[in-house]
Protein backbone atom coordinates (compact mmCIF):
# COMPACT_ATOMS: atom_id res chain seq x y z
CA UNK A 1 0.00 0.00 0.00
CA UNK A 2 1.45 3.56 -0.86
CA UNK A 3 0.55 5.99 1.19
CA UNK A 4 1.85 8.97 -1.00
CA UNK A 5 0.65 10.10 -4.57
CA UNK A 6 3.72 10.74 -5.86
CA UNK A 7 4.03 9.01 -9.48
CA UNK A 8 7.48 7.88 -10.09
CA UNK A 9 8.79 8.93 -13.49
CA UNK A 10 12.07 9.99 -15.11
CA UNK A 11 11.13 13.32 -16.37
CA UNK A 12 12.99 17.00 -16.41
CA UNK A 13 10.19 18.33 -13.96
CA UNK A 14 11.19 14.94 -11.41
CA UNK A 15 14.60 15.79 -11.60
CA UNK A 16 14.21 19.50 -10.00
CA UNK A 17 15.11 20.01 -7.14
CA UNK A 18 11.70 19.98 -4.68
CA UNK A 19 12.77 23.87 -3.36
CA UNK A 20 12.45 25.08 -7.00
CA UNK A 21 8.87 23.17 -7.43
CA UNK A 22 7.54 24.62 -4.17
CA UNK A 23 9.25 28.35 -5.22
CA UNK A 24 7.78 28.04 -8.99
CA UNK A 25 4.47 26.92 -7.38
CA UNK A 26 4.38 30.31 -4.68
CA UNK A 27 5.60 32.46 -7.66
CA UNK A 28 2.33 31.62 -9.69
CA UNK A 29 -0.08 31.25 -7.20
CA UNK A 30 1.09 34.91 -6.20
CA UNK A 31 0.63 36.48 -9.80
CA UNK A 32 -2.58 34.43 -10.19
CA UNK A 33 -4.39 35.55 -7.89
CA UNK A 34 -2.50 39.19 -7.62
CA UNK A 35 -3.79 40.07 -10.97
CA UNK A 36 -7.71 39.71 -11.52
CA UNK A 37 -7.87 38.76 -14.96
CA UNK A 38 -9.20 35.88 -16.04
CA UNK A 39 -6.80 35.01 -19.05
CA UNK A 40 -3.28 35.15 -16.48
CA UNK A 41 -4.61 32.17 -14.84
CA UNK A 42 -5.97 30.56 -18.11
CA UNK A 43 -2.36 31.85 -19.65
CA UNK A 44 -0.59 29.79 -16.45
CA UNK A 45 -2.69 27.18 -17.12
CA UNK A 46 -1.67 26.54 -20.72
CA UNK A 47 1.69 28.02 -21.10
CA UNK A 48 3.13 26.41 -17.78
CA UNK A 49 1.14 23.81 -16.10
CA UNK A 50 -0.46 21.74 -18.92
CA UNK A 51 3.41 21.67 -20.76
CA UNK A 52 4.90 20.96 -17.42
CA UNK A 53 2.47 17.97 -16.47
CA UNK A 54 3.29 16.96 -20.12
CA UNK A 55 6.73 16.92 -19.87
CA UNK A 56 6.29 14.99 -16.41
CA UNK A 57 4.31 12.04 -17.63
CA UNK A 58 1.81 12.60 -15.19
CA UNK A 59 -0.70 14.41 -17.30
CA UNK A 60 -2.75 11.86 -17.65
CA UNK A 61 -2.91 11.41 -13.43
CA UNK A 62 -3.11 15.19 -12.85
CA UNK A 63 -6.55 15.68 -15.70
CA UNK A 64 -8.21 12.67 -13.93
CA UNK A 65 -7.71 14.66 -10.22
CA UNK A 66 -8.58 18.32 -12.47
CA UNK A 67 -11.30 16.71 -13.45
CA UNK A 68 -12.93 15.24 -10.56
CA UNK A 69 -12.51 17.77 -7.72
CA UNK A 70 -12.81 21.00 -10.66
CA UNK A 71 -15.65 20.23 -12.43
CA UNK A 72 -18.48 20.48 -10.00
CA UNK A 73 -17.28 23.75 -8.46
CA UNK A 74 -16.93 25.36 -11.61
CA UNK A 75 -20.07 24.50 -13.14
CA UNK A 76 -21.77 25.76 -9.98
CA UNK A 77 -19.28 28.71 -10.42
CA UNK A 78 -20.55 29.35 -13.73
CA UNK A 79 -24.29 29.14 -13.14
CA UNK A 80 -23.78 31.07 -9.57
CA UNK A 81 -21.72 34.00 -11.06
CA UNK A 82 -23.28 34.10 -14.68
CA UNK A 83 -26.39 34.08 -13.37
CA UNK A 84 -26.35 36.65 -10.28
CA UNK A 85 -23.41 38.72 -10.70
CA UNK A 86 -24.45 42.17 -9.42
CA UNK A 87 -22.48 43.95 -11.65
CA UNK A 88 -23.49 42.43 -14.95
CA UNK A 89 -24.59 45.18 -17.22
CA UNK A 90 -24.02 43.08 -20.85
CA UNK A 91 -27.05 40.17 -20.96
CA UNK A 92 -26.70 37.24 -23.02
CA UNK A 93 -29.65 34.79 -22.27
CA UNK A 94 -32.41 35.89 -19.76
CA UNK A 95 -35.02 33.99 -17.70
CA UNK A 96 -37.25 35.70 -15.61
CA UNK A 97 -35.14 37.25 -12.52
CA UNK A 98 -32.26 35.38 -14.17
CA UNK A 99 -30.27 37.32 -16.73
CA UNK A 100 -26.91 35.28 -18.04
CA UNK A 101 -24.31 38.49 -18.34
CA UNK A 102 -20.52 38.81 -19.90
CA UNK A 103 -19.43 40.56 -16.73
CA UNK A 104 -20.58 37.65 -14.65
CA UNK A 105 -19.13 35.29 -16.77
CA UNK A 106 -15.95 36.77 -16.94
CA UNK A 107 -15.65 36.67 -13.30
CA UNK A 108 -16.58 33.39 -12.76
CA UNK A 109 -13.62 32.70 -15.50
CA UNK A 110 -11.57 34.55 -13.31
CA UNK A 111 -11.85 32.58 -10.23
CA UNK A 112 -12.40 29.27 -11.67
CA UNK A 113 -8.70 29.77 -13.29
CA UNK A 114 -7.36 30.97 -10.35
CA UNK A 115 -8.81 27.49 -8.66
CA UNK A 116 -7.70 25.76 -11.25
CA UNK A 117 -4.19 27.20 -11.30
CA UNK A 118 -4.16 26.75 -7.87
CA UNK A 119 -5.52 22.88 -7.89
CA UNK A 120 -3.15 21.88 -10.89
CA UNK A 121 -0.23 22.70 -9.78
CA UNK A 122 -0.65 21.72 -6.15
CA UNK A 123 -1.43 18.60 -7.22
CA UNK A 124 1.68 18.34 -10.51
CA UNK A 125 4.46 19.17 -7.03
CA UNK A 126 2.21 16.28 -5.07
CA UNK A 127 2.46 13.67 -8.14
CA UNK A 128 6.41 15.06 -8.96
CA UNK A 129 7.39 15.19 -5.93
CA UNK A 130 8.73 12.54 -3.58
CA UNK A 131 7.59 13.50 0.27
CA UNK A 132 11.19 12.52 1.71
CA UNK A 133 12.58 14.41 -1.26
CA UNK A 134 11.06 17.59 -0.20
CA UNK A 135 11.63 16.96 3.56
CA UNK A 136 15.55 16.62 2.81
CA UNK A 137 15.36 19.42 0.47
CA UNK A 138 13.77 21.95 2.86
CA UNK A 139 15.99 21.00 5.99
CA UNK A 140 18.99 21.27 3.45
CA UNK A 141 17.87 24.91 3.14
CA UNK A 142 17.78 25.27 6.51
CA UNK A 143 13.93 24.72 7.44
CA UNK A 144 13.44 22.98 11.18
CA UNK A 145 13.12 19.01 10.12
CA UNK A 146 9.97 19.16 12.31
CA UNK A 147 8.02 21.74 10.11
CA UNK A 148 9.56 20.10 6.78
CA UNK A 149 8.09 16.73 8.43
CA UNK A 150 4.55 18.53 8.76
CA UNK A 151 4.80 19.42 4.61
CA UNK A 152 5.70 16.01 3.16
CA UNK A 153 3.49 13.79 5.95
CA UNK A 154 0.33 15.86 5.16
CA UNK A 155 0.86 14.99 1.78
CA UNK A 156 0.54 10.98 2.08
CA UNK A 157 -2.50 12.02 4.80
CA UNK A 158 -4.80 11.69 1.98
CA UNK A 159 -4.33 8.39 0.80
CA UNK A 160 -3.77 7.53 4.08
CA UNK A 161 -6.97 8.89 5.31
CA UNK A 162 -9.23 7.33 2.09
CA UNK A 163 -7.76 3.77 3.12
CA UNK A 164 -8.87 3.68 6.67
CA UNK A 165 -12.63 6.09 5.41
CA UNK A 166 -12.81 2.70 2.90
CA UNK A 167 -11.78 -0.01 5.43
CA UNK A 168 -14.26 1.23 8.17
CA UNK A 169 -17.21 2.03 5.53
CA UNK A 170 -16.94 -1.52 4.42
CA UNK A 171 -17.01 -3.17 7.94
CA UNK A 172 -20.24 -0.96 8.33
CA UNK A 173 -21.64 -2.18 5.22
CA UNK A 174 -21.09 -5.87 6.08
CA UNK A 175 -22.95 -5.03 8.99
CA UNK A 176 -26.03 -4.25 6.91
CA UNK A 177 -24.89 -0.07 6.38
CA UNK A 178 -26.83 0.82 3.15
CA UNK A 179 -25.55 4.15 1.62
CA UNK A 180 -27.76 5.85 -0.45
CA UNK A 181 -27.31 7.08 -3.79
CA UNK A 182 -28.40 10.76 -2.97
CA UNK A 183 -25.41 12.94 -2.08
CA UNK A 184 -27.33 14.59 1.45
CA UNK A 185 -28.43 11.36 2.61
CA UNK A 186 -25.73 9.45 1.89
CA UNK A 187 -23.82 12.70 3.94
CA UNK A 188 -26.12 12.02 6.72
CA UNK A 189 -25.39 8.55 6.84
CA UNK A 190 -21.70 8.74 6.78
CA UNK A 191 -21.43 11.59 9.31
CA UNK A 192 -21.20 8.63 11.98
CA UNK A 193 -18.44 7.06 10.80
CA UNK A 194 -16.30 10.14 11.36
CA UNK A 195 -15.36 9.60 14.79
CA UNK A 196 -14.14 6.19 14.20
CA UNK A 197 -12.11 7.20 11.21
CA UNK A 198 -10.71 10.74 13.62
CA UNK A 199 -9.61 8.21 16.33
CA UNK A 200 -8.21 5.80 14.81
CA UNK A 201 -5.75 8.41 13.09
CA UNK A 202 -4.97 9.87 16.10
CA UNK A 203 -4.02 6.88 17.39
CA UNK A 204 -2.00 6.28 14.49
CA UNK A 205 -0.16 9.12 14.44
CA UNK A 206 0.70 8.49 18.17
CA UNK A 207 2.33 5.29 17.08
CA UNK A 208 3.70 6.97 14.45
CA UNK A 209 5.27 10.09 17.14
CA UNK A 210 6.61 7.35 19.51
CA UNK A 211 8.28 5.60 16.18
CA UNK A 212 9.79 8.67 15.36
CA UNK A 213 11.02 9.92 18.50
CA UNK A 214 13.02 6.69 19.11
CA UNK A 215 14.59 7.00 15.99
CA UNK A 216 16.00 10.77 16.99
CA UNK A 217 13.78 12.69 15.38
CA UNK A 218 13.60 15.24 18.55
CA UNK A 219 17.77 15.45 18.56
CA UNK A 220 18.70 19.01 18.51
CA UNK A 221 22.16 17.72 16.02
CA UNK A 222 22.22 19.36 12.62
CA UNK A 223 20.86 16.92 10.29
CA UNK A 224 22.63 15.07 7.06
CA UNK A 225 21.51 13.16 4.47
CA UNK A 226 21.92 9.82 2.47
CA UNK A 227 21.17 10.80 -0.46
CA UNK A 228 21.85 14.29 -1.62
CA UNK A 229 18.57 16.48 -3.53
CA UNK A 230 19.71 17.38 -6.21
CA UNK A 231 20.55 20.75 -7.32
CA UNK A 232 22.11 23.21 -10.17
CA UNK A 233 23.20 26.57 -10.40
CA UNK A 234 20.58 27.35 -12.82
CA UNK A 235 17.97 26.53 -10.35
CA UNK A 236 19.35 28.34 -7.72
CA UNK A 237 19.18 31.58 -10.08
CA UNK A 238 15.86 30.53 -10.91
CA UNK A 239 14.77 30.60 -7.32
CA UNK A 240 15.58 33.99 -7.11
CA UNK A 241 14.28 35.18 -10.56
CA UNK A 242 10.92 33.76 -10.04
CA UNK A 243 10.19 36.00 -6.66
CA UNK A 244 11.29 38.87 -8.73
CA UNK A 245 9.76 38.79 -12.23
CA UNK A 246 6.46 37.90 -10.09
CA UNK A 247 6.76 41.00 -8.31
CA UNK A 248 7.64 42.57 -11.45
CA UNK A 249 4.47 40.95 -12.62
CA UNK A 250 2.08 42.13 -10.21
CA UNK A 251 3.61 45.43 -9.44
CA UNK A 252 4.14 46.77 -13.54
CA UNK A 253 0.19 47.09 -14.10
CA UNK A 254 0.05 49.44 -11.47
CA UNK A 255 3.33 51.62 -13.26
CA UNK A 256 2.26 51.37 -16.85
CA UNK A 257 -1.33 52.43 -15.42
CA UNK A 258 -0.84 55.54 -13.55
CA UNK A 259 1.45 57.10 -16.99
CA UNK B 1 26.92 -2.19 36.98
CA UNK B 2 27.34 -6.25 36.57
CA UNK B 3 26.39 -8.11 33.21
CA UNK B 4 23.63 -9.46 34.74
CA UNK B 5 22.19 -5.94 35.70
CA UNK B 6 22.38 -4.20 32.38
CA UNK B 7 18.89 -3.57 32.24
CA UNK B 8 17.99 -2.81 35.93
CA UNK B 9 13.95 -1.71 37.20
CA UNK B 10 14.58 -0.73 41.04
CA UNK B 11 11.26 -0.55 42.56
CA UNK B 12 9.26 0.51 40.25
CA UNK B 13 5.85 1.83 40.20
CA UNK B 14 4.05 3.74 37.62
CA UNK B 15 0.65 5.65 36.91
CA UNK B 16 -0.52 7.56 33.73
CA UNK B 17 -1.52 11.19 34.34
CA UNK B 18 -4.78 11.67 36.40
CA UNK B 19 -4.77 7.62 36.65
CA UNK B 20 -6.40 6.52 39.98
CA UNK B 21 -4.37 3.18 40.22
CA UNK B 22 -0.76 2.55 39.12
CA UNK B 23 0.04 -0.17 35.90
CA UNK B 24 2.85 -1.01 37.15
CA UNK B 25 3.39 -2.17 40.80
CA UNK B 26 7.08 -2.53 42.73
CA UNK B 27 8.24 -3.68 39.37
CA UNK B 28 11.98 -5.21 40.23
CA UNK B 29 13.98 -6.54 37.41
CA UNK B 30 17.89 -7.52 36.18
CA UNK B 31 18.72 -8.36 32.81
CA UNK B 32 21.40 -9.24 31.47
CA UNK B 33 23.45 -7.82 29.14
CA UNK B 34 23.38 -10.08 25.04
CA UNK B 35 20.16 -11.77 26.60
CA UNK B 36 17.02 -12.54 24.94
CA UNK B 37 14.35 -11.92 27.58
CA UNK B 38 10.54 -12.67 26.59
CA UNK B 39 7.74 -10.63 28.37
CA UNK B 40 3.93 -12.41 28.22
CA UNK B 41 1.08 -11.15 29.82
CA UNK B 42 -3.02 -10.64 29.23
CA UNK B 43 -4.01 -7.61 27.26
CA UNK B 44 -3.86 -4.89 30.30
CA UNK B 45 -1.18 -6.82 31.92
CA UNK B 46 0.59 -3.89 31.17
CA UNK B 47 3.44 -4.62 28.66
CA UNK B 48 3.13 -1.60 26.72
CA UNK B 49 3.90 0.19 29.33
CA UNK B 50 6.83 -1.70 30.52
CA UNK B 51 7.66 -1.51 27.31
CA UNK B 52 7.94 2.41 27.17
CA UNK B 53 9.47 2.45 30.47
CA UNK B 54 12.59 0.48 29.57
CA UNK B 55 12.92 3.03 26.30
CA UNK B 56 13.04 6.17 28.31
CA UNK B 57 9.94 7.03 26.71
CA UNK B 58 7.85 6.97 30.49
CA UNK B 59 8.00 9.22 32.16
CA UNK B 60 9.55 11.35 29.36
CA UNK B 61 7.03 11.80 26.80
CA UNK B 62 3.87 10.10 28.79
CA UNK B 63 4.24 11.81 32.29
CA UNK B 64 2.61 10.42 35.18
CA UNK B 65 4.17 9.40 38.60
CA UNK B 66 7.15 7.22 38.27
CA UNK B 67 8.61 5.97 41.97
CA UNK B 68 11.87 3.85 42.14
CA UNK B 69 14.49 3.97 38.76
CA UNK B 70 15.13 2.39 35.35
CA UNK B 71 18.84 2.30 34.21
CA UNK B 72 20.55 0.92 31.18
CA UNK B 73 24.07 0.39 31.64
CA UNK B 74 24.16 1.91 34.70
CA UNK B 75 22.59 5.33 33.36
CA UNK B 76 19.51 6.09 34.91
CA UNK B 77 16.90 6.77 32.22
CA UNK B 78 14.86 9.47 34.34
CA UNK B 79 18.41 11.48 34.38
CA UNK B 80 18.31 11.36 30.42
CA UNK B 81 16.89 13.47 27.67
CA UNK B 82 14.58 11.16 25.62
CA UNK B 83 17.12 11.74 22.77
CA UNK B 84 19.76 10.57 25.05
CA UNK B 85 17.26 8.08 26.59
CA UNK B 86 16.19 6.56 22.62
CA UNK B 87 20.10 6.40 22.23
CA UNK B 88 20.39 3.76 25.06
CA UNK B 89 17.51 1.81 24.11
CA UNK B 90 15.84 0.98 20.62
CA UNK B 91 12.07 0.33 20.46
CA UNK B 92 9.97 -1.66 17.50
CA UNK B 93 6.32 -1.22 18.19
CA UNK B 94 3.34 -3.18 17.13
CA UNK B 95 2.40 -1.76 13.66
CA UNK B 96 5.15 -2.28 11.10
CA UNK B 97 3.20 0.42 9.11
CA UNK B 98 3.18 2.92 11.12
CA UNK B 99 6.86 3.16 12.07
CA UNK B 100 7.90 3.94 8.46
CA UNK B 101 8.52 7.34 7.96
CA UNK B 102 6.63 8.04 5.26
CA UNK B 103 9.38 10.44 4.31
CA UNK B 104 11.67 8.05 2.61
CA UNK B 105 11.78 7.01 -1.08
CA UNK B 106 14.20 3.55 -0.69
CA UNK B 107 14.62 0.99 2.15
CA UNK B 108 18.25 2.26 2.16
CA UNK B 109 17.01 5.86 2.94
CA UNK B 110 14.35 4.99 5.56
CA UNK B 111 17.27 2.86 7.28
CA UNK B 112 19.31 5.89 7.79
CA UNK B 113 16.38 7.95 8.89
CA UNK B 114 17.40 7.79 12.31
CA UNK B 115 21.09 8.21 11.55
CA UNK B 116 20.06 11.40 9.16
CA UNK B 117 18.35 12.76 12.64
CA UNK B 118 21.37 12.42 14.66
CA UNK B 119 23.67 14.00 12.09
CA UNK B 120 26.06 11.36 11.21
CA UNK B 121 28.25 11.58 8.26
CA UNK B 122 27.35 10.26 5.01
CA UNK B 123 29.88 8.04 4.67
CA UNK B 124 29.13 6.40 8.50
CA UNK B 125 25.55 6.13 7.33
CA UNK B 126 26.04 4.49 3.80
CA UNK B 127 28.25 2.02 5.83
CA UNK B 128 25.83 1.07 8.70
CA UNK B 129 23.18 0.97 6.83
CA UNK B 130 24.72 -2.04 4.57
CA UNK B 131 26.43 -3.05 7.41
CA UNK B 132 22.60 -4.01 9.36
CA UNK B 133 21.25 -5.24 5.53
CA UNK B 134 23.61 -7.79 5.77
CA UNK B 135 23.37 -9.08 9.31
CA UNK B 136 19.55 -9.00 8.89
CA UNK B 137 20.02 -10.58 5.43
CA UNK B 138 17.59 -7.78 3.59
CA UNK B 139 20.09 -6.64 1.12
CA UNK B 140 17.84 -7.20 -2.01
CA UNK B 141 15.43 -4.75 0.00
CA UNK B 142 17.37 -1.78 0.10
CA UNK B 143 16.37 -0.34 -2.84
CA UNK B 144 12.67 -1.04 -3.58
CA UNK B 145 10.15 1.46 -1.56
CA UNK B 146 9.34 0.72 2.08
CA UNK B 147 5.80 0.54 1.21
CA UNK B 148 5.85 -1.90 -1.65
CA UNK B 149 7.38 -4.78 1.45
CA UNK B 150 5.46 -7.49 3.11
CA UNK B 151 4.20 -7.11 7.20
CA UNK B 152 7.60 -9.65 7.55
CA UNK B 153 9.51 -7.59 5.42
CA UNK B 154 8.49 -4.33 6.87
CA UNK B 155 9.16 -5.09 10.53
CA UNK B 156 12.82 -6.38 9.44
CA UNK B 157 13.34 -2.81 7.87
CA UNK B 158 11.67 -1.14 11.40
CA UNK B 159 14.26 -3.25 13.24
CA UNK B 160 16.96 -2.39 11.21
CA UNK B 161 16.10 1.28 11.55
CA UNK B 162 16.57 0.67 15.41
CA UNK B 163 20.09 -1.39 14.62
CA UNK B 164 21.22 0.78 12.78
CA UNK B 165 21.51 3.22 15.72
CA UNK B 166 23.45 1.02 17.55
CA UNK B 167 21.70 1.18 20.67
CA UNK B 168 23.19 -1.81 23.39
CA UNK B 169 19.17 -2.83 23.98
CA UNK B 170 16.38 -3.19 22.01
CA UNK B 171 12.67 -3.56 22.86
CA UNK B 172 10.25 -5.04 21.26
CA UNK B 173 6.49 -4.49 21.52
CA UNK B 174 4.61 -7.03 20.04
CA UNK B 175 6.56 -6.68 16.82
CA UNK B 176 4.36 -9.94 14.94
CA UNK B 177 0.99 -9.29 16.27
CA UNK B 178 0.36 -7.79 13.07
CA UNK B 179 1.87 -10.05 10.95
CA UNK B 180 0.96 -13.78 9.14
CA UNK B 181 2.98 -16.75 10.25
CA UNK B 182 6.06 -16.07 7.90
CA UNK B 183 6.39 -12.69 8.42
CA UNK B 184 6.29 -13.68 12.39
CA UNK B 185 9.00 -16.55 11.95
CA UNK B 186 10.90 -14.19 9.60
CA UNK B 187 11.25 -11.95 12.48
CA UNK B 188 11.88 -14.12 14.97
CA UNK B 189 14.39 -15.69 13.14
CA UNK B 190 16.29 -12.63 13.54
CA UNK B 191 16.33 -12.75 17.23
CA UNK B 192 19.30 -15.07 17.35
CA UNK B 193 20.80 -12.77 15.06
CA UNK B 194 20.66 -10.29 17.50
CA UNK B 195 21.87 -11.91 20.45
CA UNK B 196 24.83 -13.42 18.58
CA UNK B 197 25.35 -9.49 18.14
CA UNK B 198 25.71 -8.85 21.76
CA UNK B 199 22.62 -7.04 21.74
CA UNK B 200 20.22 -7.15 25.08
CA UNK B 201 16.96 -7.72 23.23
CA UNK B 202 13.60 -7.57 25.34
CA UNK B 203 10.23 -9.01 23.45
CA UNK B 204 7.09 -8.53 24.71
CA UNK B 205 4.74 -11.39 23.02
CA UNK B 206 2.03 -13.18 22.68
CA UNK B 207 3.38 -16.22 21.14
CA UNK B 208 4.26 -18.66 23.59
CA UNK B 209 5.93 -21.52 21.36
CA UNK B 210 8.41 -19.00 19.76
CA UNK B 211 8.92 -17.31 22.91
CA UNK B 212 9.90 -21.09 24.27
CA UNK B 213 12.10 -21.47 21.12
CA UNK B 214 14.29 -18.15 20.91
CA UNK B 215 13.96 -16.34 24.36
CA UNK B 216 16.72 -17.43 27.35
CA UNK B 217 14.32 -15.99 30.24
CA UNK B 218 11.08 -15.41 30.12
CA UNK B 219 9.15 -13.05 32.59
CA UNK B 220 4.81 -12.74 33.32
CA UNK B 221 3.11 -9.93 33.93
CA UNK B 222 -0.06 -9.98 35.27
CA UNK B 223 -1.90 -6.93 36.96
CA UNK B 224 0.91 -4.63 36.49
CA UNK B 225 3.13 -7.00 38.65
CA UNK B 226 5.75 -9.82 37.64
CA UNK B 227 3.74 -13.14 38.94
CA UNK B 228 6.91 -15.27 37.11
CA UNK B 229 10.42 -15.47 35.91
CA UNK B 230 12.53 -18.34 34.91
CA UNK B 231 13.17 -20.28 32.28
CA UNK B 232 10.48 -19.78 29.32
CA UNK B 233 9.47 -23.49 29.34
CA UNK B 234 9.19 -24.00 33.16
CA UNK B 235 7.43 -20.68 33.21
CA UNK B 236 4.93 -21.71 30.07
CA UNK B 237 4.34 -25.31 31.51
CA UNK B 238 3.02 -23.79 34.95
CA UNK B 239 0.07 -24.89 36.07
CA UNK B 240 -0.95 -21.36 37.08
CA UNK B 241 -0.75 -19.51 33.83
CA UNK B 242 -4.81 -19.78 33.26
CA UNK B 243 -4.48 -18.17 36.45
CA UNK B 244 -2.18 -15.25 35.13
CA UNK B 245 -4.28 -14.55 31.91
CA UNK B 246 -1.80 -16.05 29.13
CA UNK B 247 -3.47 -19.39 28.81
CA UNK B 248 -1.50 -22.43 27.36
CA UNK B 249 -0.17 -23.97 24.58
CA UNK B 250 -2.07 -26.70 23.13
CA UNK B 251 0.61 -29.11 24.11
CA UNK B 252 0.73 -27.99 27.55
CA UNK B 253 -3.15 -28.32 27.78
CA UNK B 254 -3.16 -31.60 26.28
CA UNK B 255 -0.59 -32.82 28.72
CA UNK B 256 -2.33 -31.60 31.88
CA UNK B 257 -4.80 -33.76 30.64
CA UNK B 258 -3.03 -36.78 29.83
CA UNK B 259 -1.28 -36.14 33.62
CA UNK B 260 -4.42 -35.88 34.89
CA UNK B 261 -6.04 -39.01 34.16
CA UNK B 262 -2.95 -40.33 35.03
CA UNK B 263 -0.84 -40.87 31.83
CA UNK B 264 1.89 -38.41 32.56
CA UNK B 265 3.72 -39.19 35.23
CA UNK B 266 6.18 -35.49 36.70
CA UNK B 267 8.19 -33.63 35.02
CA UNK B 268 8.05 -30.69 33.19
CA UNK B 269 5.14 -30.66 30.54
CA UNK B 270 5.85 -29.41 27.10
CA UNK B 271 5.18 -26.45 25.57
CA UNK B 272 6.01 -27.03 21.48
CA UNK B 273 5.67 -29.58 19.26
CA UNK B 274 9.19 -30.86 19.85
CA UNK B 275 8.69 -31.31 23.12
CA UNK B 276 5.07 -32.86 23.01
CA UNK B 277 6.68 -35.52 20.45
CA UNK B 278 9.56 -36.17 23.50
CA UNK B 279 7.27 -36.20 26.33
CA UNK B 280 4.83 -38.76 24.40
CA UNK B 281 6.92 -40.67 23.29
CA UNK B 282 7.37 -39.69 19.98
CA UNK B 283 5.24 -41.17 16.55
CA UNK B 284 5.19 -44.76 16.13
Amino acid sequence: MSTTLYVERVSPVHRLNPVTKLVALLCLLVVVFAIAQWWVGVGVLLLVIVPAAVASGCGGVLAGFALRLLLPVLAMLVLVQGLTYPGGQTVLWEWGPLALTTEGLLFAATIGARLACLVCASVLLVLTTHPGELMSALTEKGLSPKFSYIISSTLQLIPSFRDRADSILLAQQARGLAVPRNPLRRLGVLMPLLGPLVLGMFTDVEERSTAMEARGFGSTARRTSLVPVPDTTAQRVARWVMPALAAVAIVAPFVWGSR
Amino acid sequence: MTDQGFVVLDDVTYAYPDADRPVLHGVRLEIAAGSITGVVGASGAGKTTLAKLISGFIPQVDGGDLTGTVSVGGRDLAELSLVEAVGQVGLVIQNPFNQISGAKYTVREEIAFGLENVGTPRAEMAKRVDDVARLLRITDLLDRSPYALSGGQMQLVAIASMLVLRTPVLVMDEPTSQLDPAGTRLVFDVLNTLEEAGLTVIVFEHKQELLQAYADRLLVLAGGRIVADGDPTTVLADDHTEEWGIGATRFTRAARIARDRGLLNGGVLPVSFEQAVETFGGPR
